[in-house]
This record gives C-alpha cells, structure tokens and sequence, in this order.
C-alpha cells in the first residue's frame, strides 16, 4: 500500500502536523516559484545580452578584454541603423506578405473546412484524409519543387505557353505568397470548428431561401469568429518569422526581402568587429515590432498554440 | 446557372475548389516532379539525365557525409526532446499552478516570436568563447568556457539547446493546457486510494497527458528532423559549424541543390529525409497510443 | 547649297527621330552584382552615375550580397533566369559557371583591350582551358601579417621565416585568461572555408607543391609536404598555441601575433589602428621550410549569357576599367579604398607609385614572381568546403593530418572526375 502524504505518527498532534503540511506547501510553493524564474531568466537574458551588445562602443568591444557592461551607451545606433539598412522596406514587405498569407489562409481553410463539416458528398472522406496525409510531407520536399514551379508556370512573367522564356513567379511578391495559399493544418482546425455548429441551423435558412454561400457568410462564418482568430494568429506569427523559402526566392530581388530575410543577407554588411554593435542593434529592432504586437495579443496567442492539441 | 452554382450539391465542390487546385499544382505535382528529378542528374540549367536509382545508391553507399547528416540530424531532433520535454512538462506544472500567469507567460514565449534569424545572431554572441555571456557567467563560477560554436563536439549540442530554448515556451503551454483539462476528480480519488505525489504523477497526470505528449513530441521531432535555418545563422560560411559537426541533412540537402546544383542528388536526399521522417512518426504513433489511448 | 543643306538639316532630323525613338522604346537598366559594401563601392557608384549621365536612357544599378553568399546567389538567380546582367566573380568560380553555360565570352575589342593592359599572371586567373572569361578587378595576394608591438614585447625584431621558428614567437605570444581561452594569440586561423583553405593553399606554393595538378584532375593533397604542413598547423591547436577561441577577426584588437591573410584587409585594419597602422601592421613571405611562394587570387566583372543589355554591360565595364586622367580607373579607385590592387598595368603602377610599406611588402610577392595564382578547378567552392571540413577534423585532433588529407582527397577525386 503506498505511503501517505502525511505520516500518520504526526496526525496525533494536529498543531506540528498542521504546520509541517504548511512548510512543505511552502517549500513547494518556493520551490515552484524558483523554477519559473530561473527558466525565465534563461528565456531573457540572451536578449538583454544583445540589447547590451548593441549599445557597446567600437572601442569597447575592440578592448582586451572586450567590455562588457558598456560604459557609454550608443542609443544612436538604433537610429543609425535605419539609415544603413532598408528596415522600413523590410517590414512593410513582411507586413503585407504575412497579412496575405494569413487572409488567403484563413480563407481558403474556412471554405474547405466547412464544405468537409457540413455537407454529406462522396469523396468527402477521401477529401479529409489528404488533407490530413498532407500535413505529413515535411517542408523541405517542397522547396526545389515549388521553385521551378513558380519558375516556369506558364504564362506569367514573360513566360510562354510551355513556361519557357521569362522567370515565371520568381521575382514577384506571389512567389513569396501562392505556395503558402493553404494550409491543411488550417483546413483541418476549422473543420473541428465547424463541426461544432449544429445542422439545424443552416437547413432553417436553406428553408428561407437562402443560397449556400450567403448560408456560409452570413450564418457559418461568424459562429467559428474565434476559432479563424486563433488560426490567423497563429499563421501571421508563423510566417511573419518565415526565412528559408522567403530567401530562396528573393536572393536577387532585394526589394522584395522580409525583416528577416534582410536580417540575415545582410550579415557582411557589419562583419568587422567594430561595427558589430550596429548588427545588434539591427536584431533588436527586427525584432521590437512583433514583440509590441504579441505582449498586447499574448492571451489570445496562448490560446492558439495550444488549440492544435487539445482539438486534435 | 446561378441556381445550380449555390445548390447543396454543387456548393462543397465549389468551396474545396481553391483547396483542390492547391493540391494539385503545390502538392501533388511537386511530390511527382521531385520524385523524377530524384531518378536524374540535373545541374538545372541543361536538361535532366536518366540515372535511375543512381543517385540514391550513391547517397546511402558512396557518399561519405549523407549518412553522418543523417545520424546528426536524428541527434538533433531526439536531444531536442529528450531535454525539452521534461523540462516543459516540469515547468507546466509549476506554471499551472502560479498566480500571474500572464507575466510568466510573455518571458516563456518571448522566444517563440522572435524571428529565428535573430535567435541564431543572438546566441552567436552568448556563445563566444573569450567574451560571450554564456562564458563570462561559467568563469564567475569558475567552470572552464568551452567553444561553444568552435568545437566540433559541442556544435551539435549548441544548436540543439538553442532549439530547446526556442522550443520550451510553446511546449510549456501545450502541457499547462493539457494539465488543466484533467479533472479534479481523478487526484481526488487517487487520493483517497492513498497514492502518494509519485503515483499520482506516473498513475494519473501522465495518461491523461498522453495525447498532450504525443503532440509534442512527434510536432516537436518533425520539425527537429527536418530543421536548419538556426544551423545556416550560427555557423555562418562553414556549413555546418567546424568539421561538419552539426550539418544536418536539410541544410547538405539546400546546399547540394542551390549553391551546387545538383537538383536530382538533393531531390533524393530529400525522399530518403521523409521516409525516414514518415517511418519514426509512425512508430512513435505506435508507442505512444500503446495503452488505449485511442481517441481521435 | 541651299538643297545640301536641307538634305543635311533633314539627315540630322532624321537621325534625331531614330536616335530619339532608340532612347524612348530603350530604357535600359543594367543590374550590377558584387559582394561589396555600399561603402567600398562608393567610387564605383559614383561612376556608374557619370556613366548614365553620359548614356541617357541607362540606369545601372547596384546589387549587394555577403561575400558568403554570393555564389549560391548568383546561381539561384541564374535558375531562377533572374540573373543580374554584370557578375563580380571570384576567378575559382568561373569553371562552374562557365561550364553551366552562365557566362558570355567578352567580345573581340574588350579581349583585346584586356589583353594589352593586363599581366599575363592576372590574364591566367580569368582564363579557363583557354577561354578568357571577364576583366580581371581585384588582386589579393596571401602573406603572413605580425603584430610588431607583440613580437618586440616578446622579444623578437623580426618575422619568422620558417614554422619552427613562428612556432617559438608563438608560444611565447600566447596568453590565456583564467577559464584556459585565449586573450592573446600567437597565431590565428578563421571561420570561413577561405580562411582556412586559403592559408594552406598558400603554405603548400610557399613549400614549393602546389595544391592541384597542372591540368586540375588531380591534387597533391596528400604528398609528404601537405601532410607535414597540416600536422604543424595541427601541432599549434594540441599545444595550446592556438584555438578557435582566437580567430583572424581578432587581429584588429591586437589580440593576435601573427596570421596568413589577404592585402584586403588592409582599410579595416587601418580604421582599427589608425596612426599606430605603420608602425604595428608588418608583412612577411609566408614561413617555410621551402623555396617559398604564396598564393594570389582575382576577382573579374563578367557579363551574363542571359542579359538582354550585353552590349551595354561590356561597355561599361570597359568605362569602369579603363585608367582615367586622375590616375586611377574606376575599378581601380574602389580596390584602392579597400587596400586591395587592381588587376591592369596602368593601375597597378599607379598604386606602386603611392605605395606604403604595407603595400610594397605584397607588391613585392607578385614582382618577384613568387605569387602563384591560385588554380580554376572544377566545382573550387565544393572542393573547398570539403578541404575545410577535414582541416577542421585535424585541427580539432579527431583524425590525424594524414588520416584527414587521405579522406578529403578521395573525396575531392571524385568530383574532380566529373569535370568533361
């Protein structure tokens, strides 16, 4: 029989019980408590180590050894930066890239998500596990695919009938957008949400008369509203932080270059170990946006890492 | 027209449309087209060359670092899990139970907005060996400061850390919400069985975690497996970090293909990545439904 | 008369319409790539704005990538058929891309022009089996760069000139901080698949064996001199005289002694030391044992075979590398900048002229014909990264120099055996 959490030799005594089982909840609380800090302190010192690195002097950072704390902070270098690097450039690319993205998905998942809740037709099966096999390929099968695809998809971009002659999508803000058009993931997360609406509510206003995409809009849509919250959440975040097929494409077009993207091709542009304090400060303010935006939506952002699991 | 177009049975063809056509030009086309440049030799710029399995016979039999990337990349993905799960799971419970949850929670997901071209910057300097932070805090301790990113048997273990770190905050979340959907009653009448902290964690908390963990961990080893972005960041110019310590086979894959156009070698690399990637889901789906567990 | 004179007023209104009509359906933009900074391409940009000043209707514009990245850059955009019109190329990557097809031989009075007012040692780098491929630019040239502030502290006026005797001047150079690191080096490798490939090339002319055969099918990677020359660099790493806590970046900080770098490097340090660069910076031949050598390689602007501005793009380029009445050529101004040396006669005496010590100490090595250019083979950046991994694997003591020269040339070999 297993032992019990409190020994039954002090159970005489209630006052010494009552005040060990106090300690130990104490103990544990403490104990609790000095995890969640030291994790926490292990989640943001690497980036008070970068805002302080951006703050060193050429000098400092020249020393030997090099200083750490820095003595004589050059605020200037957020500024300077702005006028080195095309930062502004870059968010607006990522901004509307990510919004794109985000809206095509949440749209198309919708759709199809619906039609596999709440319409009975054949093939509807088969329909809903390909979209779950798809989920299965990894991305990395899709990467030399997708860029000849986009490379000679006809018609486009001074390309022919055969797809000979131009370069296709490559160059233009679609090949950073089409292939990321769907998700399966997306269309599997609405289908569970969808699934929830009850069908007697859309038959009544098949009964009034109204067509299946008005039914849709007017009716369907908004009862999952949160559900399409929590995925264009957590799609804009996904891709906002996007970088290997957002690089692949946009090598040679730097006018189309993401935050990230920038970030990380630019990294000769400060290489000497004098300037790397304006390359820190380039990361902090890569970074300041999306970090704005998460501590204010934080909440709702929990809430969609976690809706995957719990729905799945 | 109109009428057909909005009728019952005409409207889910006509909302899977855009999905279906998707499938057909970003799915199914490019798993065909891969799977038969994977049979060829191709520099991309001159038509493709017929060689059969060549290419996969070269991988798995002559070439000297495809099956050392593949053995690496498996380190990475399975240390990843092996450190950040019961460190998530650890700190889920203390954070299910804390007050100020909200605070907590910005400090452990901080990373997982953070760009990962910035996370790989920022840990290039933690991790200097004469004057990184990392190494600045070992010396106040007086430990040794190893080359973090400099010796060929620390780099894999580096980068995985950095991916625990990235990692640990959205797991941490996944299992406090896994640990509040278990209902009192189950700690309630354990209890009263007379289970001890132990049993109550091992006989009640981890089977009903289960499908928790199971997310995680098979979310968290695809991604591992097929990861190399923070790879491409932290060991700039030397693919890999010294002595290709910590290649891993998605980054010898992007290299073969786009810096030395070998498009139908990397076409198989990346068939060889997924069936492996494939087979160890399917077994970990296995092992871990093991005990009826089988709500879908 | 009169007749005469209309015919020739109508003539020229004649050629004004064509001329006019050529400059408004022409709007040509020629896409220059290189893997400068806006701050060393500065003289070239200023360059390219008198060229569309002179050439209404061109706009030539810059395009930048890390030197890490470039080739992968320019062969992604090749693939992409995204190609920039102008490629500065490093002279090892023109087999690769010529033999894809990417590059479009110079016309007939550009060749000329680059064969008269160029060395043939400099001609060699751009040319493969015969073919010159582009206008040589840059010309870095290895040497081994000392620290004189810390080899006097150490006791010692002047520069090693074999390894026994670098190995004793570092040794005494080497400090270390209380965890073991490394303050200050006695000697320094790099990061970079360069800067660790090229300081062995470089080592192996200086032993008189040069790293690839004649007609580059073949290396000499594993001949008794490359074994012994990785077993020294080695011997440095095992004993403690270096690490990879201590790299060449380190040297601006005075934190090294000694290392085998390039000229290019020379504006950095001279920004890091600033009036101290003269009397700190010293320039030796490489430490050897051997007849002595180094390595020398180029970079060429090259047109692509897919630009639709070709003829454009040569003829600036032409514009760009011809010496102007100041002295120096475009080009030339903007190597100059960097402390590197530009590729044409006339340049290059111009540069001899105005040389400081630290210029004449690399000069030196071209003109007294020990500089070797460095070979054009097949698939260099592949060979390289893989020489780069086994040089790792001999430093870090996981295979001995012979084990790991032995495993990267079977592997070398065999790309080597792919080449037509």
């Amino acid at each position: 029989m297993a032992e019990s959490s409190l020994p039954a030799d002090l159970s005489d005594s209630p006052g010494l019980g009552r005040r060990i089982l106090r300690l130990r909840r104490l103990a544990w609380r403490l104990l609790r408590w000095a995890l969640l800090l030291i994790g926490a302190a292990i989640m943001l010192l690497p980036f008070l180590d970068m805002v302080l690195g951006a703050l060193r002097t050429p000098a400092e950072r020249l020393a030997r050894p090099p200083v750490y704390w820095p003595r004589d902070p050059q605020w200037g270098n957020f500024v300077r930066v702005f006028d080195e690097l095309p930062l502004l450039r870059w968010t607006l690319n990522s901004l509307g890239v990510t919004l794109a993205i985000t809206f095509l998905q949440c749209l198309t998942s919708a759709m199809a998500g619906y039609a596999l809740a709440k319409f009975p037709f054949r093939g509807r099966l088969a329909m809903f596990r390909f979209a779950v096999g798809a989920q299965m390929f990894p991305f990395f099968i899709f990467l030399i695919p997708w860029f000849f695809i986009l490379r000679y998809f006809p018609l486009v971009g001074g390309n022919g009938l055969a797809g000979q002659g131009g370069s296709g999508f490559l160059g233009t803000y679609a090949a950073l957008i089409l292939p990321f058009a769907v998700s399966w993931y997306g269309i599997f997360l609405m289908r569970q949400f969808f699934l929830a609406i009850p069908d007697e509510l859309l038959d009544a206003a098949r009964m009034d008369g109204a067509g299946e995409f008005l039914i849709f809009g007017r009716i369907a849509l908004p009862l999952v509203a949160s559900g399409l919250a929590t995925l264009a959440i957590f799609v804009f975040l996904y891709h906002w932080n996007e970088v290997l097929w957002t690089m692949t494409v946009t090598r040679t077009a730097p006018d189309l270059q993401t935050l990230p993207v920038g970030i990380y091709l630019l990294r000769g542009a400060f290489e000497e170990e004098a300037t790397k304090s304006l390359q820190q400060a380039a990361i902090c303010v890569s970074v300041l946006p999306v970090l704005v935006v998460f501590v204010a939506l934080q909440r709702y952002y929990a809430a969609s890492v976690t809706s995957g699991s719990v729905k799945g | 027209m109109r009428r057909l177009l909005s009728s019952k049975a005409a409207a889910p063809w006509l909302f899977l449309g855009p999905a279906i056509l998707f499938a057909l030009v970003f799915v199914l086309l490019p798993v065909g087209f891969a799977a038969y440049i994977s049979l060829t030799d191709w520099d991309s710029l001159s038509p493709p060359r017929w060689v059969g399995l060549g290419n996969y016979r070269y991988l798995l039999t002559t070439d000297p670092v495809f099956l050392r990337t593949l053995w690496q990349t498996l380190l990475f993905a399975l240390g990843a899990l092996i450190l950040g799960v019961p460190l998530a799971l650890g700190l889920a419970f203390a954070f299910s139970r804390s007050r100020h949850q909200a605070a907590w929670r910005v400090a452990y997901t901080l990373p997982m907005v953070t760009n990962i071209v910035a996370i790989g910057f920022i840990f290039t300097f933690v991790f200097r060996q004469t004057d990184g932070a990392l190494n600045r805090l070992l010396a106040l301790f007086g430990l040794p400061g190893p080359g973090w990113l400099t010796d060929p048997s620390l780099t894999l273990l580096s980068a995985t850390l950095v991916f625990v770190w990235m990692e640990l905050g959205r797991n941490m979340l996944l299992f406090a919400a896994g640990l509040t959907s278990i209902d009192e009653s189950y700690y309630e009448a354990a209890k009263l069985d007379g289970a001890g902290t132990w049993q109550l964690f091992r006989f009640v908390t981890l089977p009903l975690l289960r499908p928790t963990i199971l997310f995680v961990v098979l979310t968290g080893f695809i991604s591992g497996m097929s990861y190399f972005t923070l790879m491409l960041v932290l060991f700039p110019g030397t693919q890999g970090g010294p002595g290709r310590a910590a290649l891993t086979t998605g980054q010898y894959m992007y290299q073969m293909a786009f810096e030395d156009l070998r498009m139908g070698r990397a076409s198989a690399v990346s068939y060889v990545l997924f069936a492996l990637v494939f087979v160890a889901t399917l077994v970990q789906v296995r092992l871990l439904r093991r005990g009826g567990l089988e709500q879908t | 008369m009169t007749g005469r004179g209309t015919g020739l007023l109508g003539a020229c209104a004649g050629l004004a319409i064509i001329a006019g009509g050529a400059f408004a359906q022409e709007a040509r933009t020629i896409t220059v790539a290189t893997h400068y900074s806006a701050e060393q391409m500065a003289p070239l940009l200023a360059c390219f704005d008198a060229y569309e000043a002179e050439h209404p209707g061109v706009t030539v514009e810059h395009q930048e990538t890390a030197y890490g990245d470039f080739l992968q850059t320019i062969l992604t955009s090749r693939v992409g058929g995204t190609a920039p019109d102008i490629l500065n190329v490093y002279s090892v990557w023109v087999p690769q891309l010529a033999g894809a097809g990417a590059l479009e031989p110079p016309p007939a009075e550009i060749a000329e022009f680059i064969q008269s007012g160029y060395s043939p040692a400099t001609i060699g780098a751009a040319t493969v089996d015969g073919q010159l491929w582009g206008i040589p630019t840059e010309l870095s040239i290895y040497a081994l760069v000392y620290n004189k502030a810390l080899l006097e502290q150490a006791g010692y006026a002047e520069p090693p000139r074999t390894w026994a005797e670098l190995r004793e001047i570092a040794e005494k150079i080497t400090r270390t901080n209380d965890q073991g690191n490394i303050d200050v080096g006695g000697y320094a490798y790099g990061t970079t698949v360069a800067e660790g490939v090229h300081p062995f090339y470089a080592q192996m002319f200086a032993a008189g064996v040069p790293p690839f055969s004649e007609d580059g099918r073949s290396t000499n990677l594993t001949s008794p001199e490359a074994i012994r020359i990785l077993d020294e660099q080695a011997a440095l790493f095992r004993d403690g005289v270096t690490s990879n806590a201590i790299a060449v970046d380190n040297f601006a900080s005075g934190a090294v002694a000694m290392q085998v770098s390039a000229n290019w490097n020379k504006s950095g340090w001279q920004d890091a030391f600033g009036d101290q660069f003269e009397s700190t910076v010293g320039v030796a031949p490489i430490p050897t044992d051997g007849p002595g050598g180094t390595m020398l390689y180029s970079f060429l602007w090259a047109v692509d075979s897919t630009s639709d501005v070709k003829e454009d793009a040569w003829d600036l380029l032409r514009y760009l590398s011809e010496p102007r009445e100041a002295g120096l050529s475009c080009t030339g101004e903007a190597m100059q900048g960097m402390g590197a040396f530009a590729g044409g006669n006339a340049d290059l005496a111009a540069m001899t002229e105005g040389a400081d010590a630290f210029d004449r100490a690399y000069i030196e090595e071209v003109t007294s014909g020990r500089a070797v250019t460095q070979p054009n083979v097949w698939q260099a950046s592949e060979v390289d990264r893989i020489l780069r991994g086994y040089i790792d694997m001999a430093w870090s003591g996981s295979m001995t120099a012979e084990e790991a020269l032995t495993a990267a040339d079977a592997e070398i070999q065999a790309i080597l055996a792919e080449q037509p």
